[in-house]
């Protein structure tokens, strides 16, 4: 097994993760300064924190309410 | 004018709102992640234990093909569904909520009304398309060689007429239901339709989805073209957004 | 300054109005008083042009309603019965937007965002998102938005209902204000409201004008006194009572327990003869009162009759 071709691209990866990491805080700074979300805040909070990507923007979508 | 003045506060929502971050984010993504797929994937294959000794060999080094095309797939699957997504309440929701008729009780026309909210929307895919191509042409010059960035330009030109295809259709949506839930079913109907009548063998030459092939053989430095393609869906445009003022006009909301 | 000529509206087969006629005059400050669904928020609507009427004509501030939408807007002031605005503005925001659309100059819009903050007391609440106001300061920063422009012709329905007794003290202060400055129209099923606050009323009842007239002249042609007198001894009162139908001045005598009241039919003779009644029969009255009917009484009374025909 040959890994290292593929390490080289690693660093290709961290704007991909700063965009994730940005998106993340985005998604949970708004969960916390709202009222009210459709379910549990708490629920939120895990979707977002452990859903990569996927999860802010499911947040996004479909997790604010109106106030 | 208060056409501008609306679309200022249009802008403004869809940056308040996280709308812009969304579409910004997610294109992006796809930009910087699809020429990096194409690259590592044949060496993820050959790193799978217990591979042929042949086999290995036959898997194809990756070429600029492969990362426009992973580009060009990725685009037209995420982009496609955040433009409906981004889309579908847009109307309903003003609706449902009254902000609709505190708006049109001011000097906002019912049409400003909705091609605002059709123009902001634009803005949102084409800030984030912008982005996402300028991520991807570099991560491409990384990784493989320049493309030519006249008929790159071309292929995400055309690529944001799709996706405004799909907000215009998705606003008619958006104007005709009553409830946000109508709309979601109508907006995502209205998805399927105009991706099926797309992949109709004659029909479909006018539909939307040609012009994803035709901007990736120009973006790779082939010939092609094909009009009929773009005036249907210019004109997919205009006849969702007339339809859609003509169901709002004497909508009471 | 507003025109409204047999107007009806149907949804389906539910007629919200049926054939309403109303005039109200530049200056007056309008009670719309109605049951609930009797058509007061489909008749603002039709005013605002946002809802169009089956048939009939309405003009406002002298635009007929079947023209132009967006010339009547700069003319009119809407509040609705639940003020709806974007969550992510604050009022300030909110207000400058509208003042930009209404062609304001950047610091005509300054001075009157201000202004206007002022006097819905909001000022404070200035630069905080919208999204978690209360219901009242929705209502009031509504009522601010409405007057952005300083419109001729104010519409308002049911702007006080969600209020509490504070805050409705509030706005109707506010209208009260507005008197010399534009017309107002509002409407409610709160007659007490009414009754501070307007000096024209208008009763509505299954989408039609029951009666429209100066709050004076309606109370005065509708509003028969009534005399209500506390006794000491229930079984005199009952017997007072019975004697008390039989005369001609007495339209209904009603007793319970020792309280007997009268309605008049000769207010003038019912005056003295109640009296002299009752010292004839030798009655010990604890109290004894010529009661003024509240608007409720007349409103109660009018669409019954209504209901009768």
């Amino acid at each position: 097994m040959d890994f290292s071709e593929i390490q080289q691209y690693i660093p290709f990866l961290i704007p991909v993760l700063i965009i994730q990491l940005a998106l993340m805080i985005a998604a949970l700074v708004d969960l916390i300064r709202r009222e009210h979300t459709r379910g549990p805040k708490w629920v939120w909070a895990l979707v977002i924190v452990l859903a990569n990507y996927i999860g802010p923007i499911i947040y996004f979508v479909a997790g604010r309410k109106d106030e | 004018m208060n056409f501008f003045i609306v679309l200022r506060k249009e802008i403004t929502e869809q940056w308040r709102t996280k709308r812009l971050l969304i579409v910004a984010a997610v294109l992006v993504l796809f930009g910087l992640a699809s020429p990096l797929l194409a690259k590592v994937t044949p060496d993820l294959l050959k790193s799978i234990p217990d591979m042929p000794p042949g086999l290995a060999d036959l898997i194809p080094a990756p070429t600029l093909a492969d990362a426009v095309g992973q580009y060009i797939k990725n685009m037209s699957q995420f982009g496609i569904l955040l433009a409906v997504l981004m889309s579908m309440g847009v109307v309903t929701q003003e609706k449902e909520r009254g902000t609709a008729a505190m708006m049109l009780t001011h000097p906002v026309s019912r049409l400003t009304f909705l091609l605002t909210k059709f123009a902001a929307l634009g803005f949102t895919f084409a800030v984030s398309l912008a982005a996402a191509a300028l991520g991807c042409w570099y991560y491409t010059l990384l990784l493989f060689e320049a493309l030519p960035w006249g008929t790159f330009l071309a292929l995400n030109g055309l690529m944001l007429i799709v996706f405004l295809v799909y907000v215009a259709v998705t606003l008619f949506c958006s104007a005709l239901a009553r409830t946000q839930g109508a709309s979601a079913g109508l907006s995502f109907a209205g998805l399927v339709l105009v991706a099926g009548i797309g992949s109709v063998p004659r029909i479909g030459e006018y539909f939307p989805g040609q012009l994803f092939n035709w901007g990736g053989t120009l973006a790779l430095g082939g010939e092609a073209s094909n009009w009929p393609a773009l005036w249907g869906s210019l004109g997919l445009i205009v006849i969702s957004l007339t339809a859609a003022w003509l169901v709002f006009r004497h909508q009471e909301t | 300054m507003i025109q409204v000529e047999n107007l009806h509206k149907h949804y389906g087969a539910v007629h919200a109005l049926d054939g309403l006629t109303m005039t109200v005059k530049p200056g007056v400050v309008y009670g719309f008083l109605g049951p609930n669904g009797a058509g007061k928020t489909t008749t603002l609507r039709i005013l605002t042009g946002l809802a169009r009427p089956t048939s009939g004509r309405a003009s406002v501030a002298g635009i007929d309603l079947s023209s132009d939408g967006r010339a009547l807007s700069r003319h009119i002031g809407y509040l609705p019965e639940e003020p709806a605005f974007y969550p992510w503005m604050t009022p300030r925001e909110f207000l400058d937007y509208l003042g930009r659309l209404h062609g304001l100059s950047s610091t005509q819009r300054t001075a009157r965002v201000k202004e206007l903050l002022d006097l819905v007391n909001l000022a404070e609440a200035g630069k905080r998102r919208i999204g978690g106001f209360s219901r009242g300061m929705r209502q009031r920063l509504g009522f601010a938005a409405a007057l952005v422009h300083r419109p001729e012709v104010l519409l308002l329905d049911e702007p006080v209902s969600a209020l509490d007794p504070s805050g409705r003290k509030e706005v109707l202060d506010l209208i009260e204000g507005l008197r010399e400055q534009c017309t107002v129209l509002m409407s409610s099923h709160i007659l007490a409201d009414v009754e501070r606050v307007c000096n024209v009323v208008g009763i509505i009842a299954k989408g039609r004008m029951v009666v429209q007239s100066p709050r004076e002249m309606l109370m005065e042609r509708y509003a028969q006194p009534v005399f209500e007198a506390d006794g000491e001894d229930p079984l005199a009162m009952k017997r007072w009572a019975d004697l008390l139908k039989r005369q001609k001045w007495v339209a209904a005598v009603a007793v319970a327990g020792a309280t007997v009241r009268v309605t008049a039919n000769d207010v003038v003779l019912a005056r003295h003869e109640l009296m002299a009644s009752a010292a004839a029969q030798e009655l010990v009255l604890r109290r004894y009162e010529e009661l003024r009917p509240s608007l409720e009484d007349v409103f109660l009374q009018l669409v019954e009759t209504e209901a009768v025909k």
